[in-house]
């Protein structure tokens, strides 16, 4: 490509544009800064209590001694474990159900009802069931997460399968497309963009299934830090564990997010 | 041998609470080589008609014979194309063009030259490797033609292929197209609700009647070889025969 000569105005829009993102970043920034230092203030003069509300400087501590102990690594790990073998289970199965949802409009009419009889269903109502299934442990934690996230993925992906556009799906049509091809070459492609939205949103409701499933029953992880933190009024170790889920989570929502700007470039 | 044959056709469309006659009693047959118009009164089953050409829907009771077969989208005899280009955005324009080839296993080395040497023939060469959304609306038109020749169809069957245009586009892709059609030596079906638009393209002109549809008039039209769509459209043969066409649509609507 021809490299263009830009005007004066150009630089001037683009220097505009650059300091707007400057500010809101720096805001942003100053915001977090801010309120760590006004936690911390506030907490060190006992203008609240430090004891209800913890401090930036015992949560750091606090990670140190997690740390020292090995225990940070070990919980985390566990938590992270239940969270993306969920996940990715959930994901995986929802998406296959959603296609064979699709693919036969028999069992589409058929499971429909179901779907949204379990959809609305609080799922951690489940709970005692789950645990005299599956014992309790890793197994019930990972279980309770996947029937989170799986549900609304079969919702979302089927969703998104139905709504391609139907004069595309013509043009595949008069040309004698059955089924499969309809579905590898329209469909699939151009429901990129709502499986990407629906991993992001997998991302959040996965966190949440195996926090559930550690308030459920667990030995060791974040949730059963906070459970355990919460019944001792160890509010130091509830902030923490909170601290290090918001640094977890944010982590997998990125690459998710990664991932989806890579997909958009594929299939602008 | 005629290319289509349809007799004493008739279509019902189901629905659970109630039936519509769309089509009545249609005879009509059409040669190889020829370009025919339909034109009709909104809903009067028009589309209905290249549906059942193309074999999509079946007739109730009737028969429509495409070489002397029951039409089937998987054979390869009709090319459909519709009033969006439906181009897929995701691919740039040579694979879009090769996209009706994967749907029926012809991708080959041979059929991929052919469809880019008539994408280069007819002045896409430039824009091959572009993506849909970087082109006009008259470019992508001219894209959807190509991908549907490039299955090398004996009947093309044209669903409103213009009425998405701006005039302006809609006249020299009228005139792009027919010669396209022409030197590719293709039989064409276009429904179309522009009469204007079917009298400068056609060799002969289909008036259906208000639904239930049924051919209400048939126009032969016998213009110089030579004179483009464009340079139809001023003559006066044309401005007359857009005259009795309007009035027999108007009576038509007025039944309704």
């Amino acid at each position: 490509m021809k490299k263009q000569k830009f005007s004066v105005a150009h630089a001037r829009f683009v220097k505009k544009y650059r300091l707007q993102k400057a500010i809101t970043l720096t805001t942003q920034i100053l915001i977090l800064v801010a309120f760590i230092l006004a936690w911390e203030l506030l907490t060190k003069h006992e203008i609240i209590s430090s004891f209800f509300f913890s401090s930036p400087s015992k949560i750091a501590n606090t990670i140190k001694e997690l740390y020292n102990s090995g225990e940070l690594f070990y919980n985390s790990i566990i938590t992270l474990r239940e969270t993306l073998i969920g996940f990715a289970i959930a994901t995986g199965i929802g998406f296959l159900v959603a296609f064979v949802l699709w693919y036969n409009n028999f069992l589409r009419r058929v499971a429909e009802p179901y779907i949204v009889v379990l959809n609305s269903l609080p799922k951690i109502a489940l709970g005692p069931i789950i645990i005299i299934w599956f014992g309790a442990g890793s197994k019930a934690i990972i279980f309770m997460c996947i029937l989170i996230v799986i549900i609304v993925t079969i919702l979302n992906i089927l969703n998104s399968f139905i709504s391609c556009d139907k004069q595309l799906i013509a043009v595949a049509k008069s040309l004698g497309a059955n089924k499969l091809q309809t579905f590898f070459k329209l469909v699939l492609p151009s429901s990129v963009k709502d499986i990407v939205a629906t991993l992001k949103i997998n991302v959040g409701l996965s966190w949440i299934g195996s926090i559930m499933g550690e308030y459920m029953t667990s030995k060791a992880g974040l949730g059963y830090l906070l459970k355990y933190g919460g019944q001792v009024m160890n509010l130091n170790l509830v902030m923490t564990s909170t601290v290090l889920l918001c640094i977890m989570a944010s982590l997998m929502y990125l690459l998710v997010a990664l991932f989806e700007k890579l997909m958009n470039k594929i299939y602008k | 041998m005629n290319l289509v044959e349809i007799e004493n056709l008739n279509l019902f469309y189901q629905s659970v609470k109630s039936e519509t006659q769309a089509l009545m009693d249609v005879n009509l047959s059409i040669q190889p080589f020829e370009f025919v118009s339909i034109v009709g009164p909104s809903g009067c089953g028009k589309t209905t008609i290249l549906s059942l050409i193309a074999g999509l829907i079946s007739p109730t009771t009737g028969v429509v014979k495409v070489k002397d077969e029951t039409p089937n989208p998987k054979k390869d005899i009709c090319g459909y194309m519709f009033q969006r280009d439906n181009l897929l955005p995701w691919r740039n324009i040579e694979k879009n063009i090769y996209f009706g080839l994967e749907i029926k296993h012809k991708k080959s080395n041979e059929n991929k030259e052919y469809a880019r040497e008539l994408a280069i023939k007819y002045g896409l060469g430039e824009f091959l490797k572009k993506h849909p959304h970087e082109l006009s609306g008259g470019m992508r038109q001219r894209v959807s033609l190509i991908r549907t020749l490039a299955l090398k169809p004996e009947l093309l069957l044209l669903d409103e292929p213009f009425s998405a245009l701006d005039y302006q586009t809609r006249l020299t892709l009228c005139d792009d197209i027919l010669h396209i059609i022409k030197s590719e030596k293709k039989t064409a079906i276009l429904v179309t609700h522009d009469i204007q638009e079917a009298i400068s393209m056609s060799d002969r002109i289909i008036v259906l009647s208000a639904r239930p549809g049924t051919v209400k008039a048939v126009h032969k039209l016998n213009f110089d070889k030579a004179l483009t769509p464009f340079e139809r459209r001023n003559t006066t043969k044309a401005k007359k025969l857009f005259d009795v066409i309007w009035q027999e649509i108007q009576n038509e609507k007025a039944k309704i």
